[in-house]
Parts: structure tokens; sequence; C-alpha cells
């Protein structure tokens, strides 16, 4: 595939995005589409700038972090336990791995009309959402990651005298992280999915709910200013997620 | 020096077990699953098996060789008799037994001196202890400048190395190597057959060492056991007694070849029955279908 980055490798990359944006420009001027419904980057650059500095745009990209940060770290931390407990103990994968496997494939989205019932328009509702989302992913990841660590290691181990008591935080758990940490990275781009969905439902605040606001108000800037924003955020969730990973887990 | 000085303090004392490590096998049998898929490896093995003794046991693939050497580390249990480390049954796996196998199995998260720190850790030494007690056998193996590296920066048979280290660090009973150097190249495999008999020369500890190369088990044992195939027995106790410290030379003397041409026609005979009764099987599997 590519071979060695050359200064024109380097050129081109770098103009990727600039080129899109003058191409998009050019033809939103030049008015081969509705511009009022596919307006110039110029002008979405303006409705971001005006969003910023009345200082909605901080509130809103916190209120959509914040419902990320608490559904990842909560469903993360749930499904890493939850999997490894059902992906060593038959009486723990007795009891929910059926449950789980009926529950995963519902597509979170669809839990959105009775989350608004259980908890109305709260916060609690959306890092529900996000939750839910989030944990089945995990879940499935350290439940497969804790049962494919190889029978050698633990034999290596037992070999070497570690108690069975201690064999899950000296094997078995690092062991299973390079699976744990594919699981966690694609929980993010989910966790994502399901804040917009979450928003979408009814809120206040945050980048999705603006964008529907703004489309209601045909500020189709604005609508196309959110679509930037969540893109470049999510983005950047998932690629420091990537480098922490490889950081973290740098065997795997 | 330092280091060599304190090797020998800190290993000396440990020597002391080198009246242990005594094994006897009795009316040893492992039968795997049960019902009509029962499948009967090893049946009646019995060995006895002196403190110090370098002992390899050869056979055609799938005779029970590894079954031996799991059932004295204690993953699998006997259908029948028993197996005793210095006058114990074995129950299950435990330090006193340090085991090498076919891969290094080294944990892949842990540098090569935390590897061999973890069984003395395991054990109870002090962090310290344990690091210092690492740092003497990664001398020993010749990998003191790879204490910082992690195991996939090491070639093969370095990672090999560092295994044998990190069993030797909790002063076994007795060293199971499940043909370590299986999986080596040529150039490789003979260096570490080297280092080896070296190792166990200077700490006479109990070896019993699997392997299907005839050359390789006549090289490094005191004895050499011959298994036949399905179900596993002991067919020939051979002694070994080319005098040591061996080396290469040892494989071109007409006494090695008289040894090695008795192996090879006990194990061809075996690997011709064994290729019969598989026949035979899958003939009235094929049978049973019809």
């Amino acid at each position: 595939m590519l071979e060695k980055s050359t200064i024109f490798d380097r050129l081109t990359l770098f103009l990727s995005i600039p080129i899109f944006l003058v191409i998009w420009e050019a033809i939103s001027r030049a008015e081969i589409v509705n511009p009022v419904l596919f307006p110039p980057p110029s002008l979405v650059a303006v409705a971001l700038y005006k969003w910023a500095v009345d200082g909605s745009l901080f509130l809103d990209l916190w209120m959509s972090l914040s419902r990320v940060i608490v559904g990842f770290v909560s469903g993360a931390l749930a499904g890493v336990v939850i999997g490894i407990l059902t992906g060593r103990y038959r009486l723990f994968s007795n009891l929910l791995t059926p449950l789980f496997q009926l529950l995963r494939p519902i597509p979170p989205i669809a839990f959105v009309p009775i989350v608004i019932l259980w908890f109305g328009l709260s916060e609690l509702g959306k890092w529900f959402l996000v939750f839910w989302g989030v944990f089945f992913t995990v879940w499935i990841a350290a439940h497969l990651g804790v049962q494919k660590v190889d029978e050698t290691l633990i034999r290596a181990a037992q070999c070497l005298g570690t108690p069975d008591k201690k064999m899950l935080r000296e094997v078995l758990f690092p062991a299973s992280l390079p699976y744990i940490f594919v699981g966690l990275r694609t929980a993010v781009s989910i966790s994502f999915y399901t804040l917009v969905a979450a928003e979408l439902a009814g809120t206040f605040s945050g980048i999705a709910y603006r964008i529907d606001i703004a489309q209601q108000n045909l500020q189709v800037g604005q609508t196309i200013g959110g679509l930037v924003i969540l893109g470049i955020v999510s983005a950047v969730a998932d690629r420091g997620f990537g480098a922490l990973s490889k950081r973290l887990v740098w065997w795997g | 020096m330092s280091a060599i000085n304190q090797t020998a303090t800190d290993i000396g004392p440990q020597t002391a077990r080198s009246h242990q490590g005594n094994i006897t096998i009795q009316d040893l049998s492992i039968v795997f699953g049960s019902g009509r898929s029962s499948f009967v490896a090893i049946e009646n093995i019995s060995l006895d098996i002196t403190s110090g003794e370098f002992i390899c046991i050869i056979g055609p693939s799938g005779c029970g060789k590894s079954t031996v050497l799991n059932a004295i580390a204690g993953f699998t249990h006997p259908a029948t008799g028993q197996v005793l480390v210095d006058g114990q049954p074995v129950q299950k796996p435990g330090g006193d037994r340090g085991m090498v196998f076919q891969q290094p199995s080294l944990f892949p998260w842990k540098t090569v001196l935390s590897n061999v720190a973890h069984g003395p850790l395991m054990a109870g030494r002090s962090k310290q202890a344990a690091l210092a007690i690492a740092r003497d056998f990664l001398q020993i193996v010749g990998l003191a400048n790879f204490e910082n590296n992690y195991p996939m920066t090491l070639s093969g048979g370095m990672q090999q190395r560092v295994a044998i280290a990190r069993a030797l660090a909790n002063y076994p009973r007795v060293l199971l190597m499940d043909e370590p150097f299986g999986a080596l190249d040529a150039q490789t495999r003979f260096m570490m057959q080297e280092n080896l008999l070296r190792l166990w020369e200077e700490f006479r500890i109990t070896v019993i060492f699997v392997t299907h190369d005839i050359d390789e088990a006549l090289l490094l044992g005191d004895r050499v056991i011959v298994m036949s195939a399905g179900p596993g027995q002991v067919i020939e106790d051979i002694r070994v007694d080319f005098e040591r410290p061996r080396d290469a030379d040892l494989l071109m003397d007409t006494r090695f070849l008289i040894l090695k041409k008795k192996c090879f026609s006990l194990i061809k005979k075996e690997s011709l029955l064994a290729f019969e009764q598989q026949k035979k099987s899958s003939i009235q599997k094929a049978g049973k279908h019809n």
C-alpha cells in the first residue's frame, strides 16, 4: 500500500480538507445548489463564531461531553467488571450471558421513548442511554477477552506459584487488556451515537440539541456547524483514545 | 563482579535442596474425557527418579510424553496410581515444580526482570529480594543486559532463556521441560542445549525433559525413557552413562550412535504400530457410518 512519505505525500495530506472546503465554497457561491439549504463554509464559520461568542457553544459542548464522559466511564467500568466475571465464572455466565445476548442487539436508540418515561428530560436519562450503549460493547469485549487468554500463560503462572486468588489480577486481567481496549475504543464512537439520540429526544442544551433547534429555525449554518463540532470532537476522542491505548497496552 | 559474589551467597544456601526432587510415579494411568468418548492417554506408568537426575522422555507423537509432565506439574489428575514428589502426592500446580513450555509463555506486559521476579514475589519474598534473585538468574542465563527489555523485543532463544531463569528463580525441586527447544532453529537449539547442561551441572536439580529429538535426549539425559503410543507406556528405560561434561563431539561417538540406533528402531516400531491403530480405528469409524 502506502510506502515512505514524500514531500508530495505530506502536501496532499495537508491539502485534503482545504480543497474540499474550496470546492464546497465555489459550488455554494455559484448557486449550483440552493445556498440557503447548503450554505458555503464561510457562512458556517460565521455561524460557529457567533455561537462561540455568545458563550452557548461552550455550555453546549460541556453538557454533551459531560454526558459522554459520565455514560462512558460508568458503562466501561461495569462492562469490564461484569465481562471478566461472566468470562471467568460459570455461575455469572449462566445467569447473565443469555440475558445480555438478548438485550445487546437492541439498538440503544430504541430505548429513547422508555427512557423519557422513566427519567423525564433529566440528565440521568442521557447518562443512562450512553451507559447502555457503552456497557454491552465493553462487556462482550471483556467477556471474550478473558476467555481468550492463552491457557499456557495461566499454566506458567501456576507453575510459578501464583495462587488462584491472585490469578485474576496478575494474569487474566492484564492478558485480556488488549481485547478490552478494542471494545473500549469502539464504545467511544458508540457513546457519541447514543449521545445524539439522547439529546434529540429532549433536553435544553448540548451540541445535538443545538443542531435540532437551529434546524427548526432554518439556521442552516449553525446546523452544519454543529455537525462539524460533533465530527471534530468524536474524531479527537477516537484518535486520543487510540493513542492512549497504544501507550497503555503496547504489547497488544 | 559484586553480582557474581552475590549470586554465590544468595543461591548457595538454597542448593541445600539438592537432596530434594525425588520423584516416584506409581502405576499412573490418565484418562481424558468420559464414557464412550473417553481416551486412555497413559497406562500403568511407574518410574523412580532420583534427586539431581536428568531424565529425557522420548516417544512417537501422541504417546503421552507431555501428559506425564502435566501429571507431575499437577495439571492433569490420575485415573489410577499417583505421583509423589519427595514423598508428597501431587494435588495441584505449585511453585516447587518449575515448568518450561515449548512456547516461552512470558508475561508480555512485564519486563524481563519482572517476569523472572514473579515467582519469588508470589512465594512471599520482598520486592527487593525478588528483584535481587531475578538479577542473579538473568546473569546466569547471560541476559543481565536485557533486564529492562520487554519479552517481544527478544529473539525466541533469548525468550526461552528468560523462561528458564524464571522457572529456576523459584528454586524448584524439579524442572519440567516440555519440548522447550522444539520451536528454535538448529543453531540456537544447539547453543541452548549446551547452556542447559552447564546450568544443570551447576545446580544439579532434577530435570525431566520431553523431546521428540533422539540426539537431544541422548546428549542431555542420564536416562532416556522411551514410551509407546496408544495408550502411552514405558517400553525402555535406557541408562546413558557418557562422561560429563558433554559436548557436540559426542554426537559422532560410536557408543552414541549405537544407542541412537536402538532408540530409533524402538520409536520406529512404535510409530508404525500407532499408525496401524489409527488406520484401524478410522476404518472402524467409517464402517459405523455406513
